[in-house]
């Protein structure tokens, strides 16, 4: 096992989704799943069927689809039931956080072992605890049962070391989502920041519970982490590789850091509003550093930038500061270190913008007190407009403040828009335009505001006389100036 | 293949010797001014500095080169001699071999100007011809030319073959070594076999005159070869020999070819240069100029850079301005034409010095003003590490290729200077040390230990 490469949120960008297109219902895999069940009746406790059963009503599957330009690619994740409302949480991995909300479609829940999707609208992600919302009909409620019926009297409890747990996973859609019975012994509890318990084999998958020998919840399946292999194939003799199953987990974070929060269901499908510092790039320290710093027992971050006109560059955050404490806490040595970049991210989104985050940092060999008022996160990537040209053969994207940033100029100088999509072989394709691409001028003109920008190019695709229009565009730091032609 | 005796090569080379005038009918002798070149054309024995894996690391190579003076001055590729190298030998065509010294070198146009040690060559005895230079710009294609040089360490091995295009464009920003090269002169392509080793080496006419000076081929195809032309290595020699080294002028322009767009931006034919891009922070940039623009004028100086082979001579008429002259650019943006004056910079390479921390296992360059921008840094603070030993405090502590180390120990990292000074204190008194360092933006710490 390795603890280090745990793919917390951060990293979570495919795991804990499953694409149909990978359903692999060999029989193979089907023997195994028997297997386990077989195992499971054999080793765990008596009434363990029952408990199972009972169990079962609060977990489902649920489908979406992702509605590109060019394709629509469904996508299978699993939730837990929360409530008598028939609201779902998934894991926060279950959904590409590139994707735009607006392409996110036809949300359908399944049964552990039903064949027929009940449709459900998508709530939004909730920032502190990433977990996505979703809510199911009201035909499906009565057969659900929120998880936290099965939760333990004392909410607080954390199970001891080689504790039996045990969860349930699902098959795949191909196989009606069949459930079957994981269990494990919890081998190890890391602090990353949340409470995580780590078993020594898959004990759910990613987004469902975890319980103990008399039911009771003791945890929600986060994204499993990497195990190292050696891959041999001839003419190579070995190579180490990283493997991560994306359909059962080994780790979950404990009862305690869910239970509180299930309430942090969205306003809105933006899941605002979203508390905003403006600290980019934090970077965790070793305990060399620390060490080196006079920092005994605590650890602390290297802010990268202060973004332009944030919260933190008013409350006078340099790049380069060190922050040591938060609210005059000092930040926890954690393991592994990234942990602490994470930490400091869930105390800004825990709050809500207008509150006040007290923070101290070391800047040269002085410690300043700084207090920020945190404010409404600017508008994002997934938020942003689109429009799709077919026959010229590009999506446009509004231009952000994460694009600002990441082409480091100053947002509120910055017209333009920005290529969001390019359609194979298509005349933008041949001129050679690139996803990503800045385009600051069309026909000479400069791109003012999105709304220009669209209107600029469906006149250019109305007219069917164009034989050709020129785009300046923007990439890295440099500029082209590209002919694009359209017959 | 077996390495030759040396009885063996000097067979070889009397073969070569008569096939030449077996395969040269045209010239009327087998040209004494031939021959003549054949023993004005040397080997070339490099041994150079690497800075690689943060160790000092020594590398053998060999090209050619062509004595042009009585007095010893060689010509040669840049990516075969450059201030790396730690040592020079030069193989006369009697097979004796001196030693040489660096005169200056130009990565733009790839080229490095040697003197052969003359005190050694009048003790021995020693005795070399040296060559003159063609007219470069009388060649045409079609027309029959003989590279001379050391392919693969094969002495005096001569090929011949036609100019193939006596214009060619070709800009290659790490063409020498990691060097920016092309943007100031065209190439004479031929079909003479050029191979590694041929470097350096001269191109020449049927008569024995230096028109170009083999550089390079493209690998994997069938004699497509390269050479400088003579009439921009003639300039680069001069100011070499004068000076030591070639200072350009800058100003951050970065054209493109025009060709079939003159429609969109109404312009008569034949007339003006596409700005395709202006570098962040450059004089450009600082004048008002932006990618999109035309360039009608330099100084009053009309330009058409309507295809890509007319470029270079407009980057060089920037180039040959003196550094902190005002140059007026007439450009044209929509309908409005208008007088821009831009204060050209010294030309820098984007690659800056290098160094080895040897007891850190790091290797690292200086961020030059170029890489700065091509890298969007806020300024020239820092080093960037270009390797680092396994197993070393560097290693161990997590920095890795392409880090950008801007403090060590809090103080700001301005100079190579300031790394070679915290180095030495290292060690004098080995003690943990702080890096500051920037990977992608992201700023983080590292210790050091001993």
């Amino acid at each position: 096992m390795r603890f280090d490469s745990i793919a917390r949120p951060l990293a979570g960008s495919c795991l804990g989704r499953r694409s149909i297109g990978s359903a692999r219902g060999n029989l193979l895999s089907l023997l195994c799943g028997s297997m386990i069940l077989l195992a499971g009746a054999l080793r765990g406790a008596a009434d363990l069927p029952t408990l199972w059963a009972e169990r079962l009503k609060c977990v489902v599957a649920v489908e979406y689809v992702t509605e590109t330009e060019a394709d629509r690619r469904p996508t299978v994740s699993m939730g837990t039931v929360i409530d008598a409302n028939g609201t779902i949480i998934l894991a926060s991995g279950a959904i590409d956080p590139r994707a735009a909300t607006c392409q996110l479609k036809d949300f359908k829940v399944y049964l552990p072992g039903g064949a027929v999707g009940v449709d459900a609208v998508y709530l939004g992600q909730d920032a502190y605890t990433g977990w996505h919302f979703v809510r199911v009909n009201e035909s499906l409620r009565t057969q659900l049962v929120a998880v936290t019926a099965f939760a333990a009297k004392d909410a607080t409890a954390v199970p001891a070391l080689a504790d039996f747990v045990w969860g349930i996973g699902l098959r795949n859609k191909d196989e009606d989502f069949a459930p079957y019975i994981m269990q494990s012994n919890l081998a190890l509890i890391q602090t990353l920041p949340q409470r995580t318990g780590i078993t020594q084999r898959e004990v759910a998958a990613p987004g469902l519970p975890v319980f103990d020998r008399e039911g009771a919840l003791v945890g929600l399946a986060a994204a499993s982490f990497g195990q190292s292999y050696l891959q041999f194939s001839p003419g190579n003799r070995s190579s180490p590789i990283l493997l991560i199953n994306v359909e059962e987990s080994s780790a979950f974070i404990l009862a305690q850091e869910i239970l509180p929060f299930l309430n942090r269901v969205p306003k809105n499908i933006s899941g605002r509003p979203l508390a905003w510092l403006g600290a980019y790039g934090l970077e965790p320290m070793d305990r060399d550093v620390a060490k080196f710093l006079n920092l005994s027992a605590q650890s602390g971050a290297v802010v990268s930038e202060v973004l332009e006109e944030s919260p933190a560059e008013r409350a006078g955050l340099k790049a380069r500061d060190i922050v040591l404490a938060l609210d005059g806490k000092p930040l926890p040595q954690l393991k592994p270190d990234r942990a602490v970049v994470t930490y400091i991210e869930r105390e800004v989104d825990r709050r809500v913008p207008g509150a006040t985050l007290a923070m101290t940092v070391l800047r040269g060999a002085e410690r300043i007190e700084l207090k920020a008022v945190l404010g409404e996160e600017p508008k994002l990537m997934r938020e942003a407009e689109r429009k799709y040209f077919d026959r010229i053969g590009l999506t446009t994207r509004e231009f952000v403040y994460g694009d600002a940033i990441e082409r480091r100029v100053k947002a509120t100088a910055a017209p333009g828009v920005i290529v969001h999509f390019v359609k194979p072989s298509s005349p933008v394709a041949v001129a050679g335009i690139r996803q990503e691409d800045w385009i600051r001028e069309i026909d000479g003109v400069e791109v003012k505001t999105f709304v220009a920008a669209i209107a600029k190019l469906a006149e250019i695709e109305r007219d069917q006389a164009r034989a050709e229009f020129v785009l300046l565009v923007a990439r890295g730091g440099d500029t082209a100036v590209l002919r694009i032609k359209l017959k | 293949m077996k390495p030759f005796s040396a009885r063996s090569t000097s067979a070889l080379a009397t073969c070569l010797l008569l096939a030449i005038s077996l395969f040269a009918p045209v010239q009327a002798a087998p040209s004494r001014k031939f021959n003549q070149l054949l023993e004005s054309v040397v080997r070339i024995d490099v041994r150079e500095v690497a800075f690689e894996a943060g160790a000092r690391r020594y590398a053998a190579s060999i090209g050619s080169g062509v004595i042009l003076s009585a007095d010893g001055v060689v010509l040669t590729n840049a990516h075969v001699a450059s201030p790396r190298a730690v040592e020079l030998n030069i193989t006369l065509s009697s097979l004796e071999r001196v030693s040489a010294t660096l005169v200056g070198w130009d990565h733009w146009t790839d080229l490095a100007v040697l003197r052969i040690d003359m005190a050694e060559v009048k003790r021995r005895g020693l005795k070399f011809a040296h060559a003159e230079f063609g007219e470069s710009e009388k060649l045409y294609p079609g027309q029959e030319v003989f590279a001379v040089g050391t392919p693969h360490g094969l002495t005096r091995t001569v090929t011949r073959g036609i100019i193939s295009n006596n214009n060619r464009y070709f800009e290659d920003t790490r063409g020498v070594n990691g060097y920016e090269t092309g943007a100031f002169n065209t190439w004479l392509q031929t079909d003479a076999a050029i191979n590694p080793g041929n470097s350096g080496g001269p191109l020449v006419t049927g008569d024995g005159k230096v028109v170009g000076i083999s550089s390079r081929s493209y690998l994997g195809a069938n004699n497509l070869g390269f050479a400088i032309p003579s009439a921009t290595a003639r300039r680069v020699l001069e100011n070499l020999l004068r000076d030591g080294t070639i200072v350009r002028s800058y100003v951050g322009l970065v054209p493109g070819a025009l060709q079939d767009l003159e429609n969109f931006f109404s312009l008569a034919l034949n007339t003006g240069v596409l700005i395709n891009s202006v570098d962040p922070g450059s004089p450009a940039t600082k004048a008002g100029l932006r990618g999109g623009d035309i360039v009608l004028a330099i100084n009053g100086e009309k330009v058409d850079g309507r295809f890509p082979e007319q470029l270079p001579p407009i980057q060089n008429l920037i180039a040959s301005q003196p550094v902190g002259a005002t140059v007026k650019v007439s450009v044209k943006r929509g309908a409005e034409t208008r007088d821009y004056s831009v204060v050209t910079e010294k030309l820098e390479s984007r690659v800056g010095e290098e160094w080895a921390l040897e007891k850190w296992g790091l290797s690292v360059r200086k961020v030059s003003r170029a890489y700065a921008r091509e890298n969007q840094l806020d300024d020239v603070t820092g080093v960037v590490v270009i390797g680092v030993q396994p197993g070393y405090p560097a290693d161990v502590a997590g920095l890795s290729r392409g880090d950008i180390i801007s403090k060590i120990n809090q103080q700001p990292v301005m100079s190579m200077e300031v790394i070679k000074v915290a180095q030495a204190a290292y060690e004098a008194n080995p003690a943990p040390t702080l890096f500051e360092a920037q990977r992608n933006r992201r700023v983080s710490l590292y210790i050091l230990k001993p």
